[in-house]
């Protein structure tokens, strides 16, 4: 394969402990209101409700087991990246070159950040890229979960029900699918706009597994994640039901909060609030 | 007698499989039953359904896992449906993927305009990093094929449905930038360059009158492979007309006018109707305009009139 921008080789430190998991959460989200204070600001409200969720998608990656984590909501890359350098992948700071010219962190995230194996931001492509990622491993006889992190309001794409019915049919069943289910799009409340009743039992009829988790419970989202699945033959969707802008007070639950620019002087005042 | 170009694809990936692990093969329900890879080896093969979009997806993340993975769907369902996946998949991302789509241009005839692809070398043209063949008869499709699995890079192929054409002759392990036929041509007469299997078609009927017009067959059609056939064909010759079986938009001939400036270039192309009955491909190709008589319309456009050269 011949990738556009080659990027350097992510670090895996091995597993945390659900105390430092908790600290990596804090610190990340610092990061992200940093990055919500930059010219350009950021994806604040999806970036915080998906964070729990990366901050253990990351650390099972670091397992070293061949797991891959693909965040097809790539809207949320502020996210991406701040748990990406809390947990030890991605050397680089990123704060200070978010969404900047001398730099690889795009308001959606590309191949050339470490630790990013496949771009996204158009919505949906990124369930299908991690069920080839779990097809490949498995047909090699290899280990490790492909985990897609999609939002709920992706899920409106036709792409992501495609790829579904393909993972069950071919019983790819270390394909892990976990839905930030924060209940806002862009334009609002997906309930308003294109609601998601009974989504595990969507799942279910698909052909998955499924579980329904607190997102922001580091430890339920860790025990989610750790099994191996090496004999599974139904694919796993995890619904992680979350708060947009979580962490945050001024912000949490606010649809405004879905994309922010503050400046550095609020910056200041919400890093103090988090929890 | 040879094989059609969907057949010679299926049939030297199979062969190819046997040697190279890596090989998988996907189709989208268009492959039909009895695939000769899936006889082989079904642990590689993988009918995904109708979800052409997924599966150029899917490839990305097989090719990302280290396979070379090949699909196949037809070309209006590859080319426009799944675009965005293969641009983002392809171009974008870089990754291996080899996309082969019959039922290019109205080889599909008489299932109608849903089943044509008239646009396809416009949008895969504007995707830089992709590779984009349009291989005449079983050689030429046989060697595309092996190119595309010992290289791991992008590749669009389009071919047609069922035509089995007799490939030009060439030498070496793969078609060069352009194939000359040209037995017999005179020098400064307007030379015909042909695109895929009408094409071709057409510019060897013509030569069959005329055989003093020389013949430049082009296999590839991106814009790297056309930039090093257009420095070779301005280099022999100063006017051109591009037969291809495509919308005169994106198509070869606007890209060659525009690689060789001071070059008269003109096309005799399917134009920018949508076709609405039915019937065989030649009778498609007639209902858009597409006929041996419209390239004479345009050599004569060019000074070269339907008479056989002074001897």
């Amino acid at each position: 394969m011949t990738v556009t921008l080659a990027p350097p080789a992510p670090v895996r430190t091995g597993r945390a402990s659900l105390d430092d998991l908790h600290a990596r959460a804090r610190a990340a989200r610092r990061m992200v209101i940093d990055m919500a204070a930059s010219p350009t600001g950021c994806h604040l409200g999806g970036s915080l409700s998906v964070l729990d969720i990366l901050i253990a998608a990351l650390d099972r990656a670091n397992a070293g087991d061949g797991t891959e984590v693909v965040l097809s909501k790539g809207h949320a890359a502020a996210g991406l990246y701040a748990a990406l350098h809390v947990s030890g992948i991605l050397a680089e700071d990123p704060v200070p070159r978010y969404g900047a010219a001398d730099g690889h962190f795009t308001g959606h995230p590309g191949a050339a950040v470490p630790g990013v194996r496949f771009p996204t931001g158009s919505l949906g492509h990124g369930v299908p890229y991690a069920l080839g990622w779990a097809l490949g491993r498995r047909m090699a006889g290899r280990g490790g979960l492909a985990i897609a992190v999609a939002g709920d309001g992706e899920l409106q794409e036709g792409l992501i029900w495609e790829s579904c019915q393909v993972a069950a049919a071919q019983k790819v069943g270390n394909l892990v699918l976990v839905v930030d289910r924060n209940g806002g799009q862009n334009d609002g409340a997906v309930d308003a706009i294109s609601p998601l009743p009974r989504l595990a039992d969507r799942f279910a009829t698909f052909g998955f597994d499924t579980l329904e988790v607190d997102g922001h419970d580091l430890a339920a989202l860790r025990d989610a994640l750790a099994p191996a699945r090496d004999g599974a033959d139904r694919p796993l969707a995890v619904i992680a039901r979350t708060v947009k802008g979580k962490g945050v007070r001024p912000v949490e639950g606010k649809p405004s909060a879905h994309y922010v620019t503050i400046d550095a002087a609020r910056a200041a005042v919400w890093k103090e609030l988090v929890r | 007698m040879t094989l059609s170009g969907r057949a010679a694809y299926r049939d030297e990936l199979t062969r190819l499989a046997a040697e190279d692990e890596r090989i998988v093969c996907l189709e989208a329900d268009l492959g039909g039953r009895g695939h000769p890879f899936q006889q082989a080896f079904p642990d590689r093969f993988f009918n995904v359904g109708i979800a052409e979009g997924a599966m150029i997806d899917m490839a990305a993340g097989l090719a990302a896992a280290g396979f070379r993975p090949f699909v196949s769907t037809f070309a209006p369902f590859a080319a426009l449906r799944a675009a965005e996946s293969i641009k983002l998949a392809m171009g974008y991302y870089g990754a291996g993927i080899t996309v082969v789509a019959p039922y290019a241009g109205v080889s599909g005839a008489w299932f109608g305009t849903t089943h044509h692809c008239l646009e396809d070398v416009a949008v895969l043209s504007a995707m830089p990093g992709i590779t984009i063949a349009a291989p005449y008869g079983e050689r030429e499709m046989r060697a595309v094929i092996r190119r595309a699995a010992r290289t791991g890079a992008p590749h669009y192929v389009r071919t047609g449905r069922n035509a089995a054409p007799e490939s030009l002759p060439w030498q070496g392990e793969e078609p060069p930038p352009v194939v000359w036929d040209d037995d017999g041509a005179a020098p400064g007469r307007v030379c015909l360059v042909s695109v895929g299997e009408v094409g071709t078609e057409l510019c060897l009927a013509v030569r069959r009158e005329r055989p003093d017009l020389p013949h430049a067959h082009l296999c590839y059609l991106d814009r790297g492979n056309l930039s090093t056939a257009a420095a070779e064909l301005s280099r022999r010759y100063e006017r051109f007309v591009v037969v291809e079986e495509h919308r005169p938009g994106g198509g070869t001939a606007s890209a060659l006018a525009l690689l060789m400036p001071g070059r008269e270039v003109r096309s005799a192309d399917a134009g920018d109707r949508w076709p609405s009955h039915g019937g065989s491909h030649e009778d498609v190709l007639t209902e858009l305009g597409l006929t041996e008589t419209a390239v004479w319309r345009a050599l004569a456009a060019c000074g070269e009139a339907r008479v056989p050269a002074a001897t």
